[in-house]
């Protein structure tokens, strides 16, 4: 459903990203990991239509930058990380605006049952049912993605691309809204395309994974295939297979001190 | 839900007692009791009452009334065209003026005026056109060059180019000034607003500019609203990002060009009533949008009174007296708002 070939995009003339391929097919999901500035967030926005690229970008077959806003987001949703409000809008109000290209059939973008009922049944999915009227700046960092998660939801999008989707919950959330989407795809044959820094969030989400350095993909594959000392030391220039094993064995002995 | 039909329902009835307080105060009192009157005689015909004096029904009529109802839409038109760019532009002081709205309209008036410019069959309504002409091509030039620099529009890049073009117009208007002093009284009091003289077929005109383009502007909230979120978020949920932000900037500054063209630069109206609709109604523009109007409407027509009734029977300039009350009002709701923002209430 989205297929990225020869794909260069970036800001002012610069290329960010170099030499994109993949295909990402329905009911599959990709986790896109690697160091700050590697254009992880860069192919997000390409990938979601909103800056120029050169190469060819996909969706169901179309060729991106000829279809409508309209069009992408009927296919496409980005949750993006918004950390300031401008206005207070409550919970509800906020999610609604997510049925949009629904909302937007009618003049004055007045919501139908449907819009209602999809709605409420996202807010109770999202645990955010009891406090739907409360207003956007008085909510935790962690209320407020999830709110932007009901509102991305409500789209009905058959892919969801997720920005740095949970840096501002606590690790239950963040392991809760993976699960979420990672079960939202499975059930209902749809994709997530997921920017991660933590590697075990990544893969909590699929065992798709796209390793990213300098703008191109230095290795795509299983983490069975990808994750070795080497590989990850190209990447991140430290042995990270050995800092995880150092906080596997401290976790251990918690346990283990425990008992 | 019951609480805000009650607070919608309250501002009707405020906007309503201070349309009726505009009609009957000025320095010739007309008695509440004449109006209905005075109205069914002018309306239909009927007798007029031989106990209402002719020159005060006539007073009603011709001046108090075109004033009063004028006074009202160029403030909602004002307000509406301030909320949208707000909205538009992600900026809490952003407006048709931050463009160059005033500054262009003002060029153009102080053309006409210095090189004695006559247009046979626009009469009177010569400068209101010219002003409103040059006030729009100013912003279009604006928007035309954040365009060529910024192919996304980006607000940031539309606001700086607004406000350079506006200071740019606002040294040639110097100089202008500077060089037919003769007409710098003429060019002044236009500057500083005022809704006297105003009768019939320029309300009328004013009319037929504001509300169909509030209307307009008014399919457009569920636009604004997620725009506020910012341009990306925008773009993502499938606006036409673009397109919308030069109609809704082209029509909320048209709304601001018609009421500069008529009544001069009148400030604070469109920074204040945003700001204060938003903290009794709420965010959502579908609300927001129609009670600026209101809001701004009944803001304008009580500046209005005060400008005709504080050293009748001469007037007040308009813009000073908005700027009077609102410059306090706003610093006192826009602080109060942070304030319990920073508490986190």
């Amino acid at each position: 459903m989205l297929e990225f070939k020869d794909v260069y995009a970036g800001y002012n003339g610069r290329d960010i990203i170099k030499d994109i391929n993949f295909t990402i097919k329905r009911g599959e999901s990709l986790a896109i990991i690697g160091p700050n500035s590697c254009g992880k967030t860069t192919l997000l926005r390409a990938a979601a239509g909103i800056i120029q690229h050169r190469g060819q970008i996909s969706l169901s077959g179309s060729a991106i930058d000829t279809m409508k806003r309209r069009d992408i987001a009927e296919h496409i949703a980005m949750m993006s990380q918004i950390n300031h409000v401008h206005f207070p809008y409550s919970i509800y109000e906020t999610v609604m605006m997510g049925r949009y290209r629904f909302l937007r059939k009618n003049l004055f973008g007045r919501p139908g049952p449907q819009d209602i009922k999809i709605v409420e049944e996202t807010l109770e999915k999202t645990s955010l049912m009891d406090i739907k009227d409360k207003s956007l700046n008085i909510l935790s960092g962690g209320q407020l993605q999830r709110v932007y998660l009901a509102h991305t939801l409500v789209q009905e999008p058959e892919l969801i691309l997720l920005d740095e989707p949970t840096n501002h919950m606590d690790v239950k959330y963040q392991i809760d809204v993976v699960n979420f989407l990672k079960d939202w795809a499975l059930k209902e044959g749809k994709a997530v395309v997921g920017v991660f820094h933590d590697i075990n969030l990544a893969m909590e989400l699929t065992d798709n994974l796209m390793f990213m350095k300098e703008g191109r993909i230095h290795g795509m594959g299983s983490a069975q295939e990808l994750i070795t000392s080497t590989f990850l030391e190209e990447i991140y220039e430290m042995d990270i297979v050995s800092y995880m094993v150092r906080s596997l064995e401290r976790w251990k002995k918690f346990e283990e001190d425990y008992e | 839900m019951k609480k805000l039909m009650r607070k919608i329902v309250f501002s009707i009835i405020l906007a309503l007692a201070v349309l009726v307080l505009s009609a009957v105060l000025g320095s010739a009192k007309i008695p509440l009791a004449n109006i209905p009157g005075i109205i069914s005689h002018k309306l239909f015909s009927s007798v007029l009452d031989p106990e209402i004096d002719k020159l005060i029904a006539d007073i009603f009529w011709k001046i108090r009334l075109p004033r009063t109802l004028a006074s009202f839409m160029v403030g909602g038109a004002l307000a509406v065209s301030g909320t949208v760019m707000q909205s538009v532009l992600r900026n809490p002081l952003a407006s048709s003026y931050t463009l160059g709205v005033s500054s262009g309209a003002s060029l153009g008036v102080a053309l006409v005026i210095a090189l004695g410019i006559s247009l046979s069959g626009l009469g009177s309504l010569l400068l209101p056109f010219v002003a409103l002409v040059f006030g729009l091509a100013t912003v279009l030039a604006a928007l035309g060059i954040s365009s060529r620099f910024d192919a996304g529009l980006e607000n940031q890049t539309v606001i700086l180019t607004g406000m350079v073009i506006s200071l740019f117009i606002n040294s040639i208007l110097t100089i202008i000034m500077a060089l037919f002093r003769q007409h710098l009284q003429r060019l002044v009091f236009w500057q500083l607003g005022s809704f006297s003289g105003l009768n019939w077929d320029q309300l009328m005109i004013i009319t037929i500019s504001v509300v169909p383009t509030v209307i307009f502007l008014m399919t457009y909230s569920l636009e604004m609203d997620l725009m506020s979120f910012g341009e990306e978020h925008a773009l993502s949920v499938g606006i036409d990002l673009k397109k919308t932000k030069l109609i809704l900037i082209f029509l909320s500054t048209f709304l601001t060009g018609a009421s500069v063209a008529f009544v001069g630069v009148i400030g604070f109206v469109d920074l204040i009533a945003p700001h204060i609709v938003r903290k009794i109604f709420g965010s959502s523009h579908k609300i927001v949008l129609p009670l600026s109007f209101i809001f701004g409407g009944t803001f304008m027509a009580l500046a209005d009174i005060i400008s005709r009734v504080i050293v009748a029977p001469s007037e007040l300039p308009i813009g000073s007296v908005t700027a009077l009350i609102g410059a306090p009002f706003f610093t006192w709701v826009y602080f109060s708002r942070r304030r319990s923002q920073d508490a986190g209430v």
